[in-house]
């Protein structure tokens, strides 16, 4: 790490504290956007749960809180501090701006055992991955609103900075963390095992047979200890009908940046069952394709596995969008073969400004009613879906001129 | 088989451009011209009452007789106490609410803004519904004082005559508040800070309270006795929210149909229902909606979601107060009848004559489109070949793209230079750094002029304005010097380009957001901007740039404030004051979305002008001018 990325990071933490401590109202305000705070993430109920839970109630009595116990754990051998609490969360994001600069320095992103990019030379350098992680608006947010899923997103950072150094047990234990706090990280095992499969070093590579098994054993038990730890703090099974069953059955329609919530509110409930299990599934058919196209380049499919189900997750929030950002300015060298990235970025900006607007009619003014907010949930997740699949184009045209390098700047034209 | 283009677009740039200039312009004409078509009958619309349960005017209204002994004789209880201070009034109203058998309540209030301070005492007195529950209420409310600061005799005697009077009726099935603020402008918005446990500690909690406000009528019958000719209807609310349209229906019917009174919107005494009636009534309201101020006590409650109307009197006619009892007296009869809140009718229309109206549906697209244009031309500025550094051999691409890549890396050995006969993607580039930095750094210090405009003292407040102009006309100039002298001439057009690009983007995002929420404001601002879509750096001709230069000025947020200021008659510092005050007492955004959104476009704009200037002096003359 050179002085530039420290630099960065310094500047990126100190932004935190100011806003945490020039406006120490902005935390509770942010909190309570739904933007940025889903059921699943939200601060304000892993306090409710954190009071139940040191008042020897059951935490997920009353069905507000939907995290896990062992967040709860944390969180009650803190200091009851506001300040403690603010800097665990600076903190947090400190580690994913470091997991970051050990992911760009590892070069991965250009350089994979199949594939070498011809863009390699044009790549930026560690300190400016650090920076659009540390400096976007999303990110920053996020931080300052204190969802959970900050921890989410830090682990599951850390795991595939892990896996591109090629440790395979801390990646493996990282990412059983991020699914065990909320469920969608597991959809990322199969890209990070052939991630820490091809960056692994040990001299004579077993066979990837042998090394899914025992990675695939490694995960379920680490899972298993974390569950049975869950087990005797809060004494029961209850936990994981309260926060599994949550992100998977929707039981709670508070609006959110994603697609689930409007849909289940117009369901009728003899389709519902069904159609949940249709969005489950539909989340689910992404990883084997994305996995077996981008064999070559198993970082980038892990990148865009995070942005689909950033999309098309139960309770999704822009924090996702943040992270899922965030890793792709990892393949910022790509970034010149892409066809629509000023239309994105300011549609992105669009729909970032409409959205809290149209909430606002909807919610406070009362001028506007709930297909308001639905419509630019909907302009968000297209758009979304739209730099998935633009940033999918990008680097698999990457992929096509290494081998066919003749075709170099020349036009796709479809026929 | 899809259908190929027979030119290659990515190719042929200039039709692209043409094409976005022809749209950018097109949306902005059509935008204006189909503002100027909606007084037309065919674009505009009859109102009507849409919700079933007001049933207005169905009702007969029985104040009257005796009562108006009543009314004259708190006309001269009100009169005697005209010069009296806001507890002695406070003090003798509850007296009189009290020995109605009212529950009463009184609150001190005040607030500081502009160097000033605002202080009064609000007294309230509840109704508790014979066949209602506590659960609804709806306001009459009387300030002490109107909006003109004169003593609203008239307004404050009826209101204390109908809480007698209402208490009578058996039929009530909300509870209605009586509320006489000591003033029009921050007392009513005390009050309902309070009502709603959302004031500061400047103003005083409320002792008694009833349910939810269903709606608020306010009435103005200002002066000594004398009979009226009109009633004039007030509805524009803080930040350019409006009530729902039913609610000014059922008060146009009640006074129209039953009461025989006309009334009058925007201050048009002779409407004549014509064309040019029509467009003025709908321009003096969105002149109204756009500065987002209070026009009166009823402005005060809109942003709760509490819908909300003035009545007050004008002229001299045959009507005295006992038609302004029974026109509110009806009017309550049918905000009685409601089953639920306002939510059938509209809550965005522009009403251009008492009858008549349009809705968001067919106005809305007139500001966002052009918002529209300020993004197409944003759009085209970015395809523009000139957007990207101009090169005139293979040498600086590749000085360029190390460059990009920050640190210097060993460039490619011999055998890849080879393979590879030149860079990938190492074509002209954009360098988004300065421009977007530029951009973000001047919106940012927009912050500045909106704090230091809500701290400054009334009396410092005119010379700090013109200071700030000054501090505007010099800000572009040294920003166009810098860039020009540190940024060599190959990114010099470019970087002037970008900036302007980034600027419109972010404008026209800003104020399409805004045209959902402040539709008038959004226009305005657009209005005004639009010399911000053609003011471009011109190194190679000063008399142009001159010509942009003084029409950036003439369309200037200070010009737009001088333009204000002159509408009413007022000094610029008025307008200040006011802007001030209603940061603080009302939360009125205009004053953040001028210095915050509007003004940093416009010194965008101008750096790219002042930069021809520039040029032409030191005769640097830029690659590719």
């Amino acid at each position: 790490m050179d002085r530039r990325c420290l630099l960065v990071i310094g500047a990126g933490i100190l932004l935190r504290l100011v806003l945490f401590t020039a406006f120490p109202s902005l935390p509770t305000t942010l909190a309570q956007r739904v933007e940025i705070s889903t059921p699943v993430t939200s601060y304000k109920r892993l306090q409710e749960g954190i009071y139940l839970y040191t008042h020897g109630v059951s935490p997920y009595d009353g069905g507000v809180f939907h995290q896990a116990p062992l967040l709860l754990s944390l969180f009650s051998i803190l200091p009851p501090s506001a300040i403690v609490t603010n800097i665990l969360y600076v903190l947090a994001d400190l580690l994913s701006a470091v997991s970051l600069v050990k992911i760009a320095s590892s070069g991965v992103a250009t350089v994979t055992p199949q594939h070498v990019s011809p863009r390699k030379d044009n790549s930026w350098p560690p300190w400016a991955t650090a920076a659009a992680f540390l400096f976007n608006p999303f990110s920053i947010a996020t931080c300052i609103a204190r969802p959970t899923i900050v921890f989410t997103n830090c682990i599951v950072l850390h795991a595939v900075a892990a896996a591109v150094q090629g440790r395979r047990a801390p990646a493996f234990v990282s990412l059983a963390m991020a699914s065990y706090l909320s469920l969608y990280p597991i959809l990322l095992f199969p890209p990070l095992l052939l991630l820490t499969y091809d960056c692994s070093k040990t001299s004579p590579k077993p066979s990837i047979q042998a090394f899914s098994a025992v990675t695939t054993v490694l995960f379920s038990t680490v899972l298993m200890i974390y569950f049975k730890l869950s087990h005797l703090l809060t004494g029961s099974w209850e936990f994981v009908a309260s926060t599994y069953g949550v992100h998977l059955l929707l039981p709670d329609l508070t609006p959110n940046v994603g697609l689930w919530w409007y849909f289940f509110i117009e369901m009728f409930d003899s389709f519902r069952a069904f159609f949940l299990c249709l969005f489950q599934l539909h989340l689910l058919i992404y990883v084997p394709g994305i996995c077996l196209r981008l064999r070559k380049q198993p970082l980038f499919a892990l990148i865009t596995l995070v942005g689909i189900s950033s999309i098309f997750k139960s309770y999704p929030a822009v924090g996702d969008t943040g992270l899922y950002l965030s890793l792709l300015a990892l393949y910022n060298h790509v970034f010149a073969t892409m066809r629509y990235s000023f239309f994105l970025a300011a549609a992105v900006l669009y729909a970032t400004f409409l959205g809290p607007a149209f909430y606002y009619l909807w919610v406070y003014a009362g001028s506007g009613n709930a297909n308001f907010f639905y419509a630019i949930t909907l302009v968000w997740s297209i758009v979304n879906a739209l730099i998935v699949a633009d940033a999918l184009y990008a680097v698999l045209r990457d992929e096509h001129e290494t081998e066919r390098p003749e075709l170099i700047g020349k036009d796709v034209v479809q026929i | 088989m899809a259908l190929r283009v027979p030119v290659n677009l990515r190719k042929n740039l200039s039709v692209v451009l043409y094409a976005f200039q022809a749209l950018s312009v097109a949306a902005v004409i059509i935008g204006l011209a189909s503002l100027l078509l909606l007084p037309l009958d065919e674009y505009s619309r009859r109102t009507y009452i849409s919700e079933n349960a007001l049933l207005p005017g169905q009702v007969h209204a029985y104040f009257g007789g005796s009562e108006q002994n009543i009314v004259r004789a708190f006309r001269k209880e009100v009169a005697e106490l005209g010069n009296s201070t806001s507890d002695v009034v406070a003090f003798r109203m509850a007296e009189i609410f009290r020995s109605a058998g009212l529950k009463v309540g009184q609150q001190k209030y005040s607030y500081k803004a502009a160097g000033g301070e605002y202080t009064g005492e609000n007294v309230y007195a509840v109704l508790h519904a014979p066949r209602g529950d506590a659960t609804e209420a709806i306001v009459l409310c009387a300030p002490w004082k109107n909006i003109d600061h004169i003593l609203n005799e008239g307004g404050v005697a009826l209101t204390l005559a109908l809480s007698r009077y209402f208490k009578r009726w058996s039929l009530w099935s909300k509870d209605i508040i009586f509320l006489i603020s000591a003033d029009a402008r921050a007392g009513p918005q005390a009050w309902v800070d309070a009502y709603h446990d959302l004031h500061g500690a400047n103003v005083q909690s409320l002792s008694v309270k009833s349910g939810a406000i269903q709606g608020v009528v306010v009435v103005d019958h200002p002066g000594p006795y004398h009979r009226f000719e009109s009633l004039h209807i007030m509805y524009d609310g803080i930040n350019g929210q409006l009530p729902n349209l039913d609610l000014i229906n059922t008060a146009v019917q009640i006074s129209r149909d039953q009461m025989q009174l006309r009334t009058d919107l925007q201050e048009m005494w002779h409407h004549e229902d014509t064309y040019r009636h029509r467009l003025r009534t709908m321009l003096r309201g969105m002149v109204n909606q756009a500065l987002g101020h209070s026009t009166g006590p009823h402005s005060s409650f809109i942003p709760y979601h509490i819908d909300a109307i003035t009545l007050a009197t004008h002229g001299d006619g045959w009507h005295d107060e006992m038609s302004l009892g029974r026109t509110v007296e009806s009017v309550f009869r049918s905000l009685n009848n409601l089953l639920e809140h306002f939510h059938q009718s509209f809550f965005f229309y522009l009403l251009m004559a008492p009858k008549r109206f349009v809705s968001i549906g067919t106005y809305l697209p007139s500001a966002m489109l052009l918002a529209v244009g300020l993004t197409l031309t944003a759009i085209r500025l970015w395809i523009d070949p000139r957007s990207r550094s101009s090169t005139d051999d293979g040498q600086a691409v590749v000085k360029n793209a190390g460059e990009k890549g920050g640190d210097e890396k060993k460039k490619q050995t011999g055998d890849q230079a080879a393979t590879i006969p030149k860079p990938i993607d190492g074509g002209p580039k954009r360098e988004l750094f300065l421009p977007l930095s530029v951009v973000i750094g001047v919106h940012f210090c927009g912050v500045i002029p909106f704090a230091v405009f809500n701290t400054v003292d009334y009396k410092s407040m005119a010379n700090v304005f013109y200071i700030f102009i000054a501090a505007s006309f010099v800000l572009p100039m040294i920003l166009a010097t810098l860039i020009a002298l540190t940024t060599p001439p190959r990114r010099l057009m470019q970087t002037f380009h970008l900036s302007r690009c980034f600027s419109l983007l972010f404008l026209g995002m800003f104020l399409s957001t805004l045209a959902t929420l402040n539709f008038s404001l959004s226009f305005l601002i657009g209005l005004f901007s639009l010399p911000l879509t053609f003011a471009r750096a011109t190194p190679t001709s000063t008399p142009i740039a001159l010509m942009n230069s003084i029409l950036l000025q003439l369309t200037s947020p200070f010009a737009a404030l001088f333009a204000v200021a002159g509408y009413w008659g007022l000094g610029v510092e008025d307008v200040l004051r006011e802007a001030s005050f209603g940061w603080w007492v009302w939360g009125m955004w205009t004053p953040a979305i001028v210095w915050c959104v509007w003004w940093p476009a416009w010194v965008v704009a101008r750096v790219s002008v002042d930069a021809s200037f520039v040029m032409a002096a030191t005769g640097k003359v830029p690659v590719g001018a």
